[in-house]
């Protein structure tokens, strides 16, 4: 403000003008914000990729033991068709206490998940194949000792140095702090179908 | 040591703020048409911030660009939003250019010592022209595959080098995928700063030999004791605080525009914007968007390609050379109430001229075509004599203000 | 202040003048009677997907739009509108038709009508679907006042009744001339909501904004009367 400008004239409202200043500010905000907001909104995915969201996987030609990667969302989807000596492995897993969250507290998997298979059915996994570290692929190892001595099968991330069990339950010593995502999908093992629908929004991916 | 001194020591900003804006000194006495410059500020700036937006949903190639194009405004989140804000945004960029051009014409903001300022400022709105031409070609519409169709078979009448010109700025012998990257290219790196960096240039420019006033006075020739003109006020907070004002009334139109009348009657979003580009079915008529209109309809006037080319760049750079064609002491046309009538000619003729370059090529609109051709061109031509030979008013002492 | 009434007044004739330029040779155009609310839409939807969309894709909408801008429940879009099977909820609206048996049927692809109210007027769209006549010369067995030598043939025309060129009734449709007027009329409204589905969106938004700058508009001026006091 000048002073120059009020030469012999009366003393300016103070007060009022400082009342009108902050009104305008707090008006002024709300008009960048209305701005503001769509803007930023706008970055958020389209309509279009919403609608390429599902992928419809086929199981018959995953035969037992083995797996199979589908790109869903630019992502790579993990199938595993568990047999029931892989399916104690986990038990396994739990018992010798080497899993850092066993019981899967942290919510990385829908909640119809959340058990020690971390999926709808015991003996498909469906989840996605990313290292909760720094977003690498992990391996797929089900060989019982292919990674150390002690290996009782599952993921092993080549970048870190991270291990999963065969559930993708993250084992203590690796850098990784959580299992691996699993993301929302529908099963139908009469029709031998998997629809990956959605993200988990809660589940962290890396 | 608080952190005011110590960045006050590092930093050049302090010193503009007070150089430009606390206390550059304005004549107190500006109409309402000097809302037109900082409102262009604002203006390119959300142009800027929804172009950027825009972008990241464009892809620039034949089979794509339009159904991007659509995709933002169909399938983004609020992108008719900024669609409409880009689009709508560069007609209401040409309406406040050609309001800040008429009030420089009308109160001799071009004479001395501020020819530089205007040829500046004159460069920016080709700059825009230039600007906004490669922006409406990137959608890929019919519209814009006959549009840069015939603008760039324009460089073909350059002599000698005009076919290859034409090949350079096309990247082939017509329009094609390759043409849109070029486009695309130029619109938002080289034109954009281009334009940026002549606004800069347009405002220190202006700062260094100070604002022109509705009376035309010279307000440093009165200083008071303090050593500053005494029919000025700082910019800042006074003026700063009517543009504010401003701001508010003109992102009202805008938001107005937008929410209830996007395409304005299709003059700012025309039709044929909304068909995609064939190569096989021309328009039934390529008219330019209105802001171009006057000078393709001198371009039309003359029944002759070459002479039709050479008439609308002697329109276009005719503005060039005003502050030298005005020779009459007196500045503002308040005081020259025969350039004020001749101005005002002008102005209704252009507005004539923007009408009928929008019509089909009809005989019945020849005539009044070439008639505004004249008209334009005849103002420049009179210039210098009129303004040498007018009787003219004295101006008064101190400029015109009454307190609010 | 009346100079810049003036002004503003040039300004304005020269806008209203500019659309009403482009004279169309050929019919003159009628205006469908429509009131534009989300019910109109809605019926002109389900006559679109019934009546035009075997042949016509409007590739940029989607079907949700339907529910998320008219508030169609997902169940009716299902039964009243996506009536290829197979197609996705969240997919574009795009007609079964493979384009190379559109070629060989009609010589050229029945063209995508997403911006067809944008491109030619809704006027013109209205216009175009109640000016079919029977003419034996043209492979369809129809053409059109509005659209001269068109591929298309009167989909409608059991609903509208067959007329000859000159406007004779051959044969009456099953919908009075009024119901076949207003059935249009709802299916241009759709077209129209097709063109600019953001219309929603920004009559909702509209009034809020508006009033948050007038607000804005207040204050400053106020702020700028305050300060200039001290001009004098």
């Amino acid at each position: 403000m000048s002073d120059e400008a009020q030469d012999n004239k009366q003393a300016p409202n103070i007060t009022r003008r400082r009342f009108l200043t902050a009104l305008v500010t707090v008006s002024g905000v709300a008009v960048a914000g209305t701005i503001a907001v769509p803007m930023v909104k706008s970055l958020d995915p389209t309509a279009a990729a919403a609608a390429l969201a599902t992928t419809t996987i086929d199981l018959s030609p995953i035969e037992p033991g083995m797996q199979m990667v589908a790109l869903w969302q630019e992502k790579p989807v993990i199938v595993v068709n568990r047999t029931p000596e892989m399916l104690a492995s986990l038990d396994e897993a739990e018992q010798k206490g080497i899993l850092k969250d066993p019981h899967c507290n942290i919510p990385q998997q829908p909640p119809y998940c959340k058990n020690k298979y971390r999926s709808r059915v015991a003996e498909w996994y469906v989840g996605i194949k990313i290292c909760n570290h720094l977003c690498c692929i992990p391996h797929y190892r089900p060989k019982k000792a292919s990674v150390a001595p002690w290996w009782l099968g599952g993921f092993h991330c080549p970048c870190h140095g991270s291990m999963y069990d065969l559930s993708a339950r993250v084992i203590k010593g690796s850098p990784a702090p959580h299992n691996m995502a699993v993301p929302e999908y529908d099963i139908d093992v009469e029709k031998k179908s998997v629809v990956v629908t959605n993200m988990y929004p809660l589940a962290h991916l890396c | 040591m608080s952190f005011k001194t110590w960045f006050v020591k590092r930093s050049p900003l302090p010193e503009m703020w007070r150089e430009h804006m606390a206390e550059y000194y304005a004549p107190k006495n500006f109409n309402i048409f000097y809302y037109a410059g900082s409102l262009l500020l604002l203006m390119v700036v959300l142009q800027f911030l929804s172009g950027f937006l825009v972008l990241a949903h464009y892809i620039p190639s034949v089979r794509d660009a339009y159904d991007s194009v659509y995709g933002i405004m169909y399938d983004v989140h609020y992108g008719w939003l900024m669609q409409y804000m880009h689009v709508d945004g560069v007609s209401l960029i040409f309406v406040l250019l050609y309001i800040h051009m008429a009030r420089g014409m009308l109160y001799g903001s071009y004479r001395a010592p501020r020819e530089l300022v205007w040829v500046i400022g004159y460069t920016i709105y080709l700059a825009f022209m230039a600007e906004a031409f490669f922006g409406y070609i990137l959608p890929y519409s019919n519209l814009s595959y006959w549009a840069g169709t015939v603008i760039t078979s324009l460089f073909k009448s350059i002599p000698f080098i005009g076919e290859w010109v034409t090949t350079l700025v096309r990247g082939g012998s017509g329009m094609s995928g390759d043409t849109l990257d070029r486009f695309m290219a130029l619109h938002v790196t080289v034109v954009f700063m281009v334009i940026v960096g002549l606004i800069v240039f347009h405002i220190l420019y202006l700062h260094k030999v100070g604002s022109n006033n509705p009376d035309g006075l010279e307000i440093k020739a009165n200083k008071g004791p303090d050593g500053h003109p005494v029919d000025a006020i700082p910019f800042h907070p006074y003026y700063s605080v009517k543009d504010l004002f401003g701001f508010g009334v003109w992102l009202f139109i805008f938001a107005a525009i937008i929410f209830y009348a996007p395409t304005v009657h299709h003059i700012f979003l025309e039709r044929t914007m909304s068909t995609p580009a064939n190569p096989l079915k021309s328009l039934p008529d390529v008219t330019p968007p209105w802001y171009l209109s006057p000078f393709y309809a001198m371009l039309r006037a003359i029944p002759n390609k070459n002479g039709g080319i050479i008439l609308m760049v002697v329109a276009v750079v005719f503005p060039f050379i005003l502050p030298w064609l005005d020779r009459n002491p007196v500045i503002s046309t308040r005081y020259r109430p025969i350039t004020r009538i001749m101005l005002i000619i002008f102005f209704a003729n252009f507005l004539m001229l923007a009408y009928l370059g929008e019509q089909p090529p009809l005989p019945k609109y020849f005539i009044l075509e070439r008639v505004g051709a004249v008209i334009y061109v005849a103002f420049f031509i009179l210039l210098p004599f009129v303004s040498k030979f007018e009787p003219t008013r004295t101006p008064p002492a101190r400029v015109r203000f009454r307190a609010h | 202040m009346k100079k810049y009434v003036v002004w503003a007044g040039m300004a304005l004739g020269l806008l209203a003048s500019a659309p009403g330029a482009f004279a169309d040779n050929g019919p003159k155009m009628m205006a469908p009677h429509y009131t534009y609310n989300a019910k109109t839409i809605i019926a002109g939807a389900k006559l679109f997907a019934t009546d035009c969309m075997a042949c016509h894709s409007i590739k940029f909408m989607r079907y949700e739009f339907l529910t998320n801008d008219l508030g169609m429940s997902k169940a009716d879009v299902h039964k009243y509108i996506m009536l290829p099977t197979g197609s996705n909820y969240k997919g574009n609206m795009v007609s079964a038709m493979p384009t190379d048996m559109a070629h060989k049927w009609f010589g050229l692809p029945p063209p995508d009508l997403s911006q067809i109210v944008r491109y030619k007027s809704q006027n013109w769209v209205y216009t175009y679907l109640l000016s079919f006549y029977l003419d034996p010369q043209r492979p369809s067995g129809w053409n059109n006042h509005v659209f001269p030598n068109v591929a298309m043939p009167d989909v409608l025309a059991l609903h509208s009744g067959f007329v000859n060129e000159q406007g004779k009734v051959l044969r009456a449709g099953d919908e009075s001339p009024q119901q076949f007027k207003e059935q249009v009329s709802d299916i241009v409204a759709f077209l129209r909501f097709v063109s600019d589905p953001s219309v929603v969106q920004r009559h909702d938004a509209g009034p809020w904004v508006l009033g948050l700058l007038a607000l804005f508009i207040i204050f400053a001026y106020f702020l700028k009367k305050e300060y200039w006091r001290d001009v004098k």
